[in-house]
């Protein structure tokens, strides 16, 4: 089977618009977590959020769409979608040809129109132009027309981990030879919905996160959204090549619909099969990108899992103390967090961090640093249990 | 390759337990709802806290459970899968607007939670995904479980196609135009010559891997397609038919024709090009319009290749065979996502 390699990335999320400002802003260690204004939610002015500053109408004028029905979660998918197509400097021909797939991920989709459902559904608001925009699969339904794509397009729910699936299972659509190249990834926007469901959990922190710390008090919600393109081995002659994806692995904790394990099983069993299908052993790692939300449950078990497979782990960090939890699209986003370390051979810091977790005695890296970086595993966890690891080289 | 060795569904006619499609349960308010089981083998409390759309995936996928000793994961194609939750929920913020809520709806309200809920009940740590593009969610669970299949020898998996009417999603539908204005009985369905459909719903379960031997069926070739033109996807139709080599006399063309008089020119245009000698049959008077319905018609169609005598009111024209050897399934979700699907005995 085809080696996969990464010939165009484009990302927008609270810390940038574009790869170079996502980029200066992991070096300077920016956080791009505050309160937001114009907020549907009385918990805007409330909780700390990871938004992204320019607005809808902002984000339409730039993408040149007038199309009343579009959601912001859909915009920002365009906006990356947009960015990494032009990174990898696909033709017309080849993004419209029917051996392109795009595989899209989103949690929340048009449901970011929270109230809008609500008066829709319940005022048979016949005239409302959002009426087929509310579902995951309408952010890259509309991304297929946009685009005039043919080849396999596929939508993919597993809520926190999506986009980490979508990454994989455009890689595996390449390998079986079902598709030339595909663009992967994902987006998500804060929304009502989820602000309220994660409140409802108690998992909301009201400060900045700290994942990693001791004292941590729960995650911030961002919003976001990140696009690779893959393209085999045979193909990539005189591309700029970013990074190669030599392994993942998809598996389930089977413990509890939204919490992990103690013991981080489905993050141990995601990270070692991540390893075993990149033929790699863990000291081969020089660094992870972790899940780290920032929650008490997540970020011992994490913790617990990594000791498991390392021993000793690699330098860690979790970039959601920059962006907040992009929930869809924080595999995607993360992933081109990882490619940055690999191309620029340095590693980024996690935020806020100042005290360990008693019981695992683990430190993420607090600064900025060259080191040589030849293998980033990337973690995404899921409710459901749903669990993946991805991990980047250097190609 | 990919082989079919066990079938489960449920749908709102008799199709659990005990199959029995002469006797045809009709729309009631243009809506086709599930009979469902009793549910045996579901934890009390877990059965409490799940929705529709996960009770019936959970449900149909239960008897397979019962007959495999390793399975390797579950794949699960839903469009709606939660969205009756995820209104629950809705509720909850506006009539409390926007204060202590409680969380178990906004749990199991995200799509993967039918597959969540499987690997809780089995402690399955396998593959565990859930793909959501609408009228191709359940084709690229599909196509994954063909390559699972593929990359890991030897492995098994439960495919699923779930999905379920909540009052959200009919009252969207519907003003969208995707269900008919006027009442429709099971007598008039395909010929009513008005835009729209009647509304369904249905979980069909599916255990999947490479063994050939003692298998139901198999899934020969299946192709995804996103157009509005009816002649691209009669040119598609074709190329699919010569690539594959379908023998078409001894062939069943299952068409997911669903009275909406805009989608109708997709169905006939394909019949055109497939002769006399073929049988053309329709399924959506049994299941109704719903994203993931040709799973429905993957589950009947490995019915129609081993047991079940095509019934009458199937059967749109009689072709030649006797005993068919493959089915060719079409199905056009809301005039924007096709699929072709080949499956032989």
């Amino acid at each position: 089977m085809s080696r996969i390699f990464v010939t165009g990335v484009g990302i927008i999320s609270a810390i940038g618009n574009s790869l170079n400002e996502n980029h200066a802003s992991l070096l300077n260690g920016k956080c791009g977590i505050s309160y937001v204004n114009n907020f549907p939610s009385k918990y805007a002015s409330e909780l700390p959020f990871g938004a992204i500053q320019t607005g809808n109408d902002a984000l339409k004028d730039k993408l040149g769409i007038s199309n009343p029905s579009v959601t912001r979660t859909t915009l920002l998918a365009i906006h990356a979608a947009n960015d990494a197509v032009e990174d990898a400097a696909l033709t017309k021909d080849e993004l419209t040809s029917a051996d392109t797939a795009f595989i899209g991920a989103t949690t929340v989709g048009g449901m970011c129109l929270t109230d809008e459902l609500y008066r829709d559904a319940n005022e048979n608001y016949k005239e409302s132009p959002y009426l087929s925009s509310y579902d995951c699969a309408s952010v890259f339904l509309y991304l297929q027309e946009y685009y005039h794509l043919n080849g396999i397009i596929d939508t993919i729910n597993t809520a926190c981990s999506s986009s980490a699936n979508a990454i994989m299972y455009g890689a595996r659509l390449i390998k079986n030879g079902l598709a030339k190249r595909a663009i992967v990834g994902g987006a998500d926007s804060l929304s009502k919905f989820t602000i309220n469901g994660f409140n409802a959990l108690h998992i909301l922190s009201d400060e900045v996160c700290t994942p990693f710390d001791e004292g941590r008090k729960g995650l911030n919600l961002g919003e976001g959204a990140a696009f690779l393109v893959l393209e085999k081995e045979e193909d990539v002659a005189g591309k700029k090549i970013y990074a190669e994806v030599t392994g993942y692995h998809n598996t389930s904790d089977a413990f509890h619909p939204s919490s992990l394990s103690d013991n981080g099983e489905g993050p141990f069993l995601s990270m070692q099969g991540a390893l075993r299908s990149a033929q790699l052993q863990p000291n081969d790692i020089d660094f992870i990108n972790a899940h780290g939300t920032g929650t008490e449950n997540n970020d011992e078990a994490e913790s617990r899992a990594m000791i498991r497979i390392f021993n000793t782990p690699p330098p860690f960090a979790s970039t959601k103390s920059n962006t907040g939890h992009t929930l869809g699209a924080a595999g995607a986003i993360e992933s081109v967090y990882s490619i940055l370390s690999i191309v620029n051979q340095e590693i980024y810091p996690g935020l806020h961090f100042t005290k360990p977790i008693q019981a695992t005695g683990l430190e993420p890296v607090v600064v900025a640093k060259q080191i040589p970086v030849n293998h980033v595993m990337s973690n995404s966890f899921g409710f459901g249990g749903n669990c993946t690891s991805l991990i980047f080289s250097k190609a | 390759m990919l082989y079919i060795h066990e079938a489960s569904c449920i749908s709102p006619q008799q199709t659990f337990s005990t199959i029995d499609l002469e006797h045809v349960t009709d729309p009631v308010d243009n809506k086709l709802h599930v009979a469902e089981p009793a549910y045996g083998g579901i934890p009390k409390n877990m059965l409490r806290r799940m929705g529709k759309a996960v009770r019936i995936g959970v449900g149909a996928s239960l008897p397979l459970l019962d007959k495999i000793s390793s399975l390797n994961g579950f794949i699960i194609g839903t469009a709606n899968g939660g969205m009756e939750e995820s209104i629950l929920f809705l509720k909850q913020i506006i009539a409390y607007d926007e204060g202590v809520l409680t969380p178990g709806s906004f749990v199991q309200s995200t799509a993967n939670a039918t597959a969540a809920q499987l690997s809780l009940l089995t402690g399955n740590r396998g593959y565990n995904i859930t793909h959501v593009h609408r009228g191709l969610a359940f084709e690229n669970a599909v196509i994954d479980a063909a390559m699972m299949v593929n990359e890991n020898k030897g492995t098994s998996y439960l495919l699923g196609g779930i999905d379920d009417i909540s009052n959200y999603n009919y009252k969207l539908d519907y003003m969208d135009g995707w269900y008919k204005e006027e009442e429709i009985d099971g007598q008039s369905f395909y010929s009513t010559n008005s835009a729209g459909s009647i509304a369904g719903e249905g979980a069909a379960i599916f255990l999947v891997n490479d063994h050939a031997q003692n298998a139901l069926a198999k899934v020969k070739a299946i192709k995804t397609l996103h157009s509005a033109d009816p002649d691209l996807i009669k040119r598609a139709f074709e190329g699919f038919i010569k690539e594959q080599q379908v023998d078409l006399s001894s062939c069943i063309f299952l068409s997911g024709e669903n009275g909406d008089s805009r989608l109708l020119p997709f169905y006939t245009s394909c019949e055109e090009i497939l002769g006399t000698d073929i049988t053309i049959a329709r399924f959506k008077h049994l299941c109704g319009e719903y994203p993931t319905a040709s799973a429905f018609a993957l589950w009947l169609s490995c019915q129609l290749l081993n047991r079940l005598q095509m019934p009458e009111h199937m059967i749109k024209k009689h072709g030649s065979a006797k005993q068919p050897s493959s089915i060719l399934i079409y199905n056009n979700h809301k005039n924007a996502q096709h699929s072709f699907m080949l499956i032989e005995s």
